[in-house]
């Protein structure tokens, strides 16, 4: 019988490495983007600085990170392998990378043909990977919420492009769109339909096999991703509509949801079997609180649309929910699947006659509570610079461009320690 | 351990990867014929059908309410 895990149809790890090794990167820049535009940044989200950071975060840190992981996982979680995945990891990152460091540009230097220019490359770039993972998964029966909810979140990216892309040529071309509110539903679909959806798709996945917790049950899987989605239509109908109290009560119903499966994994964690925290579990569960008061502000805001006018409302909102929730929640997988497929693939050369160094071993527990900390710091100063952006926007963007740096550094050595091991194995096997 | 499905039960619910795989391959070995293998986990373990699949066997996956999928796997 096959001893090693099957690896016929994994893709190799320079598939989905390349993502995760260049995404803080783009987290730094956004960073030292704060560093330069001072409090400005944080003065407006129509600010071009501020839309510049959220998008080299949105699209250069979430957004790589999310389909790299997919290009590796999906055969793993629903068995379904892309044909060509280290054509589609070269073609994805390059037009990620490019696009949203074009968009930053386009939105710092206010011109409307680059910001054509950088929305066709991001959504063609969106459209080749649904069309790769759609593809994948196409025939593949959804026998498991996950599944089910991989399928979702695809439609979802296809909604924010679409709705990113109508943005983008209404801020080039003056179109007479009601811009806040076009801009409220492109962030709504970026963050609900699509990281949201996806976030828990992977969630059943993740947190019961690498926090050793309980599952979450049946019922519960099968109905939260429609239950992000359906109040997600119902908020775009009603901004067609012009609608805007069916808008707020659809915000609210998704808060709630939200809410409460925050609140059903923090009770998870609760009942794990293993007694230690490790840097993923304690990244889990910053990132779930910072989530539950994200999404109790829009709930407050939902049912009192006054306090959203307050000039913090939205800089707090994304910092918390997409700073200190999505990245939180994304850095601690990626603490757990970098050493995991490092070891599976370094096992797997070594065939089993040179054993792999352990995870621990690849990526040393100390460094990376260290940056957990970094980065939670970061969070906290920029929460604090919402209230006080003069004084504190300066040190807020240094911490956060250097709690990403040192991502950077603790994954980049990983790599370097997998590059080594693999040189020697081939050697020895040579030899 | 014992299960309505079988008495030949892995429970790897509460194990990290890849004990739940090396586990079921062990049991595998020994299992005697005619008799099937349930795995009890938390996921759907898609690498595990595809090696089952290139050895031969089959399996029948139902999700029960408590979020725990019961893997049946026999060889036919």
């Amino acid at each position: 019988m096959q001893r090693l895990l099957s690896f016929d149809r994994a893709p190799p790890l320079a598939a989905p490495l390349r993502f995760f090794l260049t995404a803080p990167l783009f987290a730094a820049l956004a960073g030292i983007l704060m560093l330069a535009a001072g409090p400005g940044v944080l003065a407006s989200r129509w600010m071009p600085a501020a839309l510049a950071a959220t998008h080299l975060i949105t699209v250069g840190f979430m957004l790589q990170i999310m389909t790299g992981a997919l290009i590796q996982i999906l055969p793993v979680v629903a068995g379904a392998s892309l044909a060509r995945p280290l054509l589609v990891a070269r073609l994805v990152h390059g037009g990620l990378s490019t696009g949203a460091l074009l968009l930053a540009g386009a939105f710092i230097f206010g011109s409307g043909p680059a910001l054509v220019v950088a929305a066709a490359l991001l959504a063609s770039t969106a459209v080749v990977f649904v069309l790769a993972a759609g593809h994948a998964l196409w025939g593949v029966p959804s026998t498991s919420p996950t599944i089910r909810g991989l399928k979702l979140a695809l439609l979802g990216l296809l909604g924010v492009v679409l709705l990113g892309g109508t943005l983008a040529l209404s801020l080039a071309k003056g179109w007479g769109l009601n811009l806040p509110r076009l801009a409220d539903l492109h962030a709504g679909w970026g963050l609900g339909a699509w990281a949201g959806v996806l976030l828990v798709a992977m969630a059943y996945v993740v947190v019961p096999m690498f926090q050793l917790t309980p599952a979450y049950p049946a019922r519960l899987s099968w109905w939260v991703p429609p239950a992000v989605g359906v109040p997600l239509l119902v908020w775009t109908g009603a901004a067609v509509m012009g609608s805007e109290g069916v808008i707020r009560l659809a915000q609210a119903g998704i808060a709630l949801v939200g809410m409460g499966f925050a609140t059903f994994t923090l009770r998870l964690q609760r009942q794990r079997r293993r007694a230690r925290a490790d840097p993923t579990f304690r990244y889990w569960q910053g990132g779930l609180w910072n989530i539950l008061a994200a999404l109790a502000m829009l709930l407050f805001a939902a049912l009192r649309p006054d306090l959203s006018e307050w000039r913090g409302w939205t800089p707090l909102f994304g910092i918390l929910f997409g700073l200190g929730g999505f990245m939180s929640l994304i850095t601690g997988m990626l603490y757990k699947i970098v050493p995991f497929l490092a070891w599976l693939h370094l096992s797997n050369a070594g065939q089993g006659r040179i054993s792999a160094p352990s995870v621990n071993k690849i990526l040393p527990e100390k460094p990376l509570l260290w940056q957990m900390r970094a980065h939670f710091g970061a969070v906290a100063l920029l929460t604090a610079a919402v209230l006080w952006p003069e004084g504190l926007v300066w040190p807020a963007g240094a911490a956060f461009a250097v709690a990403n740096g040192w991502l950077a550094v603790n994954l980049f050595a990983a790599a370097r320690l997998y590059r080594r091991r693999m040189q020697e194995i081939t050697a020895t096997q040579e030899s | 351990m014992s299960h309505p499905k079988s008495s030949c039960v892995i429970d790897a619910r509460y194990l990290e990867p890849p004990e739940p795989f090396v586990l079921t391959m062990e049991a595998l070995d020994t299992l005697p014929a005619g008799e099937k293998l349930l795995l009890l986990l938390f996921r759907e373990p898609h690498p595990l059908y595809r090696v089952l699949k290139q050895n031969g066997y089959v399996h029948d996956t139902e999700l029960v309410a408590d979020g725990t999928f019961e893997i049946l796997i026999w060889r036919p």
